[in-house]
């Protein structure tokens, strides 16, 4: 009976299991690494996933950081104005932008809009045999299906976190500003003369790199071993979002403490 | 193909956008911003006590801002922190008896020089010396002049000596 | 059985022998496929007829055994020589695989354009040729999926065909298909192959489509090949496997049940009885 009943043998535990596919996703990274001489032979295919991943998540991008600067201008009055500091909202703003907001909630938004877009439409290119006919093509599907996504990830990531950025201090000032009545000089020399190009806008972008490898990887890494039906592609768009979130968000830690 | 030129084209309008973005960042909101574009001249002021003014910081007149700290280094004969400001060559008609004070911007903000104009008729050169200088207040002294102030007058002098060096 | 060794064979399949999480998939299948010929593929399901396909075109390796395809040993090829010998073989899958980010037109454009560097103008009229052929140069500008599956099919013929291959792999082409739709994709087989020279095999289970282009049909079972010869010559077989398979009975050497342990015992009989 049992017999009869038994379906798979568990091989090892979860903490295997996890280890396996993290040693998996690095030799995937390397695969796509050591495509990429043979991926700049589609640099049409890169430029139009820059578009895909990039360009269409410009909305969400610049709407998030606009509010995102304006509660945060609000938020940062209060708490100032405690202090009878609202003098430094640009820079606590500013700051904060750059260091963290900017390259974290980018990296989220951009798992949810443009990983799991990914992570789907590769698993689906497997499900529809897609991925076997380039091969069949003799075309390399990670030099030209995964390392294409992987390197505009990487690419357009950092240029979102700048777009957020700014769209955030833009909020921040409308706030600050025009509403709160924080004096428009202050507002700006008080941040010039705190914000520094290396350590704060320099680094930040570092930060948002990272997060382009790391969300870019996870997402491409899932979609090409998804297994290859409706259910599969949809767990492991699941997975995109879960993991590059608690990804991202333990890398920076780690970044903060070793970089800043 | 249109289709793949229109692709082309918004990749490349989108990479433009985000290192705008970068660029003005980078240039407008953080201390490059200071850093101004046309000629300076420079003048060298002395100080008792910078306190936490920084390279780059802002010089203003009347709070305008006409130039950066561009070095602060201690004096080894009179002990005193020499601090050259770079002033950007359009303000050329600063008096040279003018009145270099470092101030703080709000209770929590940054520290910078505050000149104010004098009555010479000599104006600032590239070399001038400020001679009337005041050093940044210090929280802690002004915490003691305010609770020892009206009870001791030697206290209070002392206190006021080490804030100020007017005259000189 | 044993085989009788074509005069000149495309495709050569010696002792080939593949296991698939433990389970044999071939065991020893001999087999050949002659040059300019249409050879059906034809089998149970579950025999290995797509994974023998896969193996012709080294998307897997088996475990023992050799398979040449021109003279190659597909097995031992290195990379840049598979990808070399992939493109001499057109590859229909059986559900299309069109990729859907391309119209049609660039959909059998895209291996000119990905090996081949050549002025749009001739790009463009290879292009429109092979179109023109399967019957959708029309349909150029749709993408796939605004194509019903027939359709679809014929695009994915078109960029099979589209380097002029010396081999086309047909994988179970007639699924799904609507008579008219059958016989469209049965014609592009026949002309392709009489018009081309193109040497093509064909996985398939529809014997009554099959026995209209095949010129010989390998029967596959166990592993092994275990019938082969002209659709006329299988159609009158007298072994159990021919009996079965071409002539539809739901049991014999294949059977109707699963493996499975004893029935009574399964439903909870035996304690009381013995």
């Amino acid at each position: 009976m049992s017999a009869d009943m038994k379906t798979r043998a568990p091989r090892g535990g979860m903490l295997v299991d996890g280890l396996a596919q993290v040693g998996d996703c690095g030799l995937f990274l390397l695969n796509m690494l050591g495509a990429i001489p043979r991926s700049l032979r589609h640099l049409r295919e890169i430029s139009r996933q820059i578009w895909f991943v990039g360009a269409m998540s410009l909305v969400i991008i610049m709407i998030s950081g606009l509010f995102v600067g304006m509660v945060l201008a609000l938020q940062l009055y209060y708490t100032l104005s405690i202090f009878g500091g609202t003098a430094a909202l640009g820079t606590v703003v500013a700051l904060s932008l750059y260091r963290e907001l900017g390259p974290v909630i980018t990296a989220l938004l951009f798992a949810g809009r443009a990983g799991t877009a990914m992570t789907a439409e590769i698993g689906l290119m497997r499900a529809t045999d897609q991925l076997a006919a380039m091969e069949m093509m003799a075309v390399d599907p990670i030099a030209f299906v995964a390392t294409p996504r992987f390197l505009a990830g990487v690419i357009a990531m950092p240029l979102l976190a700048n777009v957020f950025s700014l769209l955030g201090l833009l909020g921040a000032h409308l706030v600050g500003v025009t509403w709160l009545g924080v004096d428009n000089g202050t507002f700006w020399s008080n941040m010039t003369s705190n914000v520094d190009v290396w350590k704060d806008i320099v680094n930040g972008t570092w930060k948002a790199l990272a997060f382009g490898v790391v969300v870019s990887l996870i997402a491409v890494f899932q979609g090409y071993t998804a297994p290859p039906t409706s259910e599969g592609v949809a767990y492991a768009t699941t997975r995109t979002v879960v993991f590059a979130s608690i990804v991202v968000l333990a890398l920076d830690f780690v970044m903060t403490a070793f970089l800043m | 193909m249109n289709p793949r030129r229109s692709f082309a084209a918004g990749t490349g309008l989108f990479i433009l956008l985000g290192f705008a973005a970068l660029a003005y960042l980078a240039t407008q909101t953080s201390s490059v911003a200071n850093f101004s574009s046309g000629p300076t001249y420079d003048v060298v002021a002395q100080f008792d006590n910078v306190g936490s003014l920084k390279d780059r910081a802002p010089v203003k007149v009347a709070g305008v801002r006409v130039g950066s700290v561009k070095s602060i280094q201690l004096d080894n004969q009179s002990m005193e922190a020499k601090v050259t400001l770079a002033i950007d060559t359009r303000y050329n008609d600063i008096p040279d008896d003018s009145f270099a004070k470092i101030m703080t911007s709000g209770l929590l903000g940054d520290q910078f020089v505050a000149l104010s104009p004098g009555g010479s008729p000599d104006v600032l050169k590239n070399g001038s010396r400020i001679i009337n200088t005041q050093s940044a207040m210090q929280l802690e002294d002004l915490i003691g002049k305010f609770l020892v102030g009206g009870s001791s007058p030697a206290k209070a002098s002392s206190a006021g000596a080490a804030g100020g060096k007017s005259g000189g | 059985m044993p085989i009788e060794a074509v005069a000149d064979a495309l495709v050569e399949v010696r002792d080939l022998t593949t296991l698939l999480s433990g389970k044999a998939v071939f065991d020893g299948l001999s087999l050949d496929i002659p040059r300019g010929k249409v050879t059906a593929v034809m089998g149970p399901s579950g025999t290995g007829k797509t994974t023998l396909l896969k193996h012709i075109t080294g998307q897997m390796r088996p475990d023992r055994g050799t398979l040449r395809v021109d003279g190659q040993n597909v097995p031992t090829l290195g990379r840049e020589a598979l990808y070399a010998l992939r493109e001499r073989i057109g590859y229909l899958f059986q559900n299309s695989a069109l990729l859907t980010d391309y119209d049609v037109f660039e959909n059998v454009a895209f291996p000119l354009r990905q090996h081949a560097r050549l002025p749009e103008v001739l790009l463009r009229n290879i292009v429109l040729t092979k179109l023109q052929a399967v019957g959708l140069r029309g349909a150029a500008r749709l993408m796939p999926s605004e194509l019903s599956g027939g359709m679809a099919r014929r695009v994915a013929l078109a960029r099979a065909i589209v380097f002029d291959p010396m081999l086309i792999l047909y994988d179970e082409p007639f699924v799904g298909l609507d008579p008219i739709a059958l016989n469209q994709v049965l014609k592009l087989i026949r002309t392709l192959n009489r018009t081309l020279g193109i040497t093509s095999i064909l996985v398939a289970h529809e014997f009554a489509a099959v026995r209209q282009v095949a010129d010989l049909v390998h029967l596959i079972a166990n592993g092994r090949c275990v019938a082969s010869g002209t659709p006329e010559q299988l159609a009158r077989g007298e072994s159990d496997w021919t009996r079965q398979f071409f002539g539809g009975e739901a049991d014999g050497p294949v059977p109707f049940q699963y493996p499975a342990g004893d029935y009574a015992t399964a439903l909870g009989f035996t304690g009381a009885a013995a």
